[in-house]
């Protein structure tokens, strides 16, 4: 069994974050929330920065007892094909998206990297920025996404508990933990430049995920010191296979860790999707978040009217919460002062990241530059 | 008249305007106006041709008498770097470029390795380069050889509203420059930024403190009153602070006349 990494129980600067989580905390939760507010303000502004999910493909081969695409359900699988990828970033970019991330399940035959690449292009094509949360895959194939265009990649740890991941994860190439854990540094290795990290809250302690979590974006900040890192909250959402979270997660307690968040982390992305409520969105929009995603589909495609009638019954990955439109949310933010930002990247800057390992390379120092970097193909 | 000039453009107002951060495309408009800006710099990620709500650009280039300075935000390398400044001309028609690079998205600490790089491309290219940098006299002085029309050194870091936290970097800079210095970053309160303005300074570049201000508009206005007031001192000349010309040894090894 591979060992921990050190980093996992490094408590060099944990004190205050574990301080402000602790359920005999002696920061009450409104100071918490003016002073993250206040540091919102000054870092940010009243912005907020907007992305929208596509799903690809929810064929799976992991069996994760929490997800509604996992490989035992019986759900219908689909996945997208070129033209139809094309057909739904043309109706996101009708509603204004011109940020997405793009989603399968584990790697299978059906949806593998090659299937996952030619997807990145066609939306690097179409969209400004474009990020993947998928399979964990080889420095050299994250260096071969972000080649066409991958600006970022999310990938949770769902739980940093060993034994509860072990269990949780029945099958499937997901079942490493260790490996999991690890998949950010070969992104990082790879060039992507963006890394969007967080836990499935109510899967394990909730305050113990939450510091292992802010352990992992300390390390990653320190030794990949160009990444530009982000924290999701998702919380556990009703799916298809009727999972119970043993550690259900309560309003309070999210907008605690996310306040805690921010403190601790005053320049780091905070994210906050369309799992949550309406009425927790709008709460916390002012409070901390500065990213969010917006008329979320879950299913496989859902943006283009013309979808396959098959994928109807799809499901989706789990349930959503906040159904507004684009436009209902967008007029949200206005009310109270807050600007809906959907272009804040520009491609100019896509091409992987210089790296350590670029670094090393005699060929890459800032004196040689050349004026476009490669085409994908 | 007192002008600022950078290149072969003057300006008569020494308030730089960023236009990010806004709650909304008409107060960051209003705030301009309020300011009295000339020179108002804008991220190239926040043009949007395809959607004009979301767009920036727009807006800012239909407001008379104000000239854009494209910024290169979002840039981790110097070949980013050069190619938005690129787009960024192509699309605004204006010769200035800030070059912005950040290579840490977390804490925007200028990287000065890649900003000379990109600057001294910029300069050879014809473009009026405005570098945004770490307040380090040498770099400076290199970024002045490379043919850059001012530098703009932080008075701390982008929106932390630390003040002018560098100044004793700054004095130097500011001492030592043949182009015009402009404190950009950092600043919270009009004081501040007439205080760079009496250190020398030729101009300010505010954002944060204007867009995250109770009341943009009018904390606009403020800001631009401190700017002129500083220059104005700055003009003036400050009298000397006490202690400050009484420090020598007396004259005794002179002798008695």
């Amino acid at each position: 069994m591979k060992t921990l990494p050190d980093w996992l129980t490094d408590n060099r600067d944990t004190a205050a974050l574990a301080n402000m989580l602790s359920p005999e905390s002696s920061r009450p939760v409104e100071e918490l929330a003016a002073e993250s507010r206040a540091m919102t303000l000054r870092r940010f502004g009243r912005t907020m920065t907007l992305y929208a999910p596509l799903y690809l493909s929810n064929y799976c081969s992991s069996g994760c007892a929490y997800c509604g695409f996992a490989s035992d359900r019986q759900t219908p699988r689909h996945r997208l094909e070129p033209d139809e990828i094309r057909r739904e970033l043309a109706a996101m970019k009708k509603l204004g998206i011109s940020d997405v991330l793009l989603l399968t399940g584990e790697r299978t035959a059906a949806a593998d990297f090659d299937y996952l690449q030619r997807s990145v292009a066609i939306a690097a094509e179409e969209m400004p920025r474009v990020a993947v949360e998928a399979f964990p895959m080889s420095i050299s194939e994250y260096r071969a996404l972000a080649d066409c265009g991958c600006t970022g990649i999310t990938i949770y740890q769902e739980t940093y508990n060993r034994e509860q991941y072990e269990e949780l994860h029945r099958w499937g190439p997901k079942k490493d933990f260790i490996d999991r854990l690890e998949t950010p540094e070969r992104a990082l290795d790879g060039g992507i430049k963006n890394v969007g990290l967080g836990v499935l809250l109510g899967l394990s302690n909730p305050v113990e995920d939450a510091l292992c979590l802010y352990r992992h974006v300390r390390h990653l900040g320190r030794t990949w010191w160009r990444a530009g890192l982000s924290v999701s909250f998702p919380r556990m959402r009703p799916q298809t296979g009727g999972y119970e979270p043993p550690f259900p997660v309560n309003d309070h307690l999210l907008a605690r860790i996310i306040f805690a968040f921010r403190i601790a982390l005053p320049d780091t992305e905070l994210v906050l999707s369309t799992r949550e409520s309406a009425t927790f969105r709008d709460g916390m929009a002012p409070l901390g978040i500065t990213r969010m995603s917006v008329e979320s589909k879950t299913t496989v495609g859902g943006y283009d009217e013309t979808d396959k009638p098959g994928n109807k019954s799809d499901k989706g990955q789990f349930e959503i919460s906040d159904d507004r439109t684009a436009r209902e949310f967008c007029a949200a933010l206005r009310h109270q002062n807050i600007v809906p930002v959907f272009k804040n990247w520009e491609p100019a800057y896509n091409g992987p990241s210089a790296t350590i390992h670029h670094e090393r390379d005699a060929d890459r120092s800032a004196s040689t530059i050349t004026p476009e970097t490669e085409t994908c193909h | 008249m007192d002008l600022l000039q950078i290149g072969s453009y003057t300006f008569s107002s020494r308030l730089i305007l960023g236009t990010g951060k806004f709650s909304n495309s008409r107060v960051m408009l209003e705030a301009v106006r309020a300011s009295g800006a000339q020179l108002v710099t804008v991220a190239l990620r926040r043009f949007n041709r395809e959607q004009a709500e979301d767009d920036l650009f727009g807006p800012l280039s239909s407001i008379e008498g104000i000239t854009l300075m494209p910024n290169t935000s979002g840039a981790s390398t110097a070949a980013e770097a050069v190619r938005a400044a690129h787009i960024a001309r192509d699309l605004s028609g204006s010769p200035f470029i800030k070059v912005e690079i950040h290579p840490n998205p977390q804490h925007l600490m200028p990287d000065p390795i890649e900003t000379f790089e990109a600057s001294r491309i910029l300069a050879k290219e014809g473009f009026l380069v405005m570098p945004y940098i770490a307040a380090d006299p040498v770099l400076a002085k290199r970024l002045e050889e490379v043919g850059c029309a001012s530098v703009m050194p932080l008075g701390s870091a982008i929106g932390s509203g630390q003040g002018l936290a560098t100044s004793e970097m700054l004095n130097i800079i500011i001492r030592e420059s043949g182009i015009p210095v402009i404190v950009d970053a950092g600043l919270r309160s009009p004081s501040e930024a007439a205080h760079a303005m009496e250190m020398g300074c030729e101009a300010v570049l505010v954002n944060s403190a204007v867009a995250a201000a109770g009341n943009p508009p009018v904390m606009a206005e403020a800001f631009a009153e401190a700017v002129a007031a500083g220059r104005k001192a700055f003009r003036a000349g400050l009298m000397e602070k006490s202690g400050s010309a009484v420090a020598t040894s007396p004259l005794t090894f002179l002798g008695t006349f």
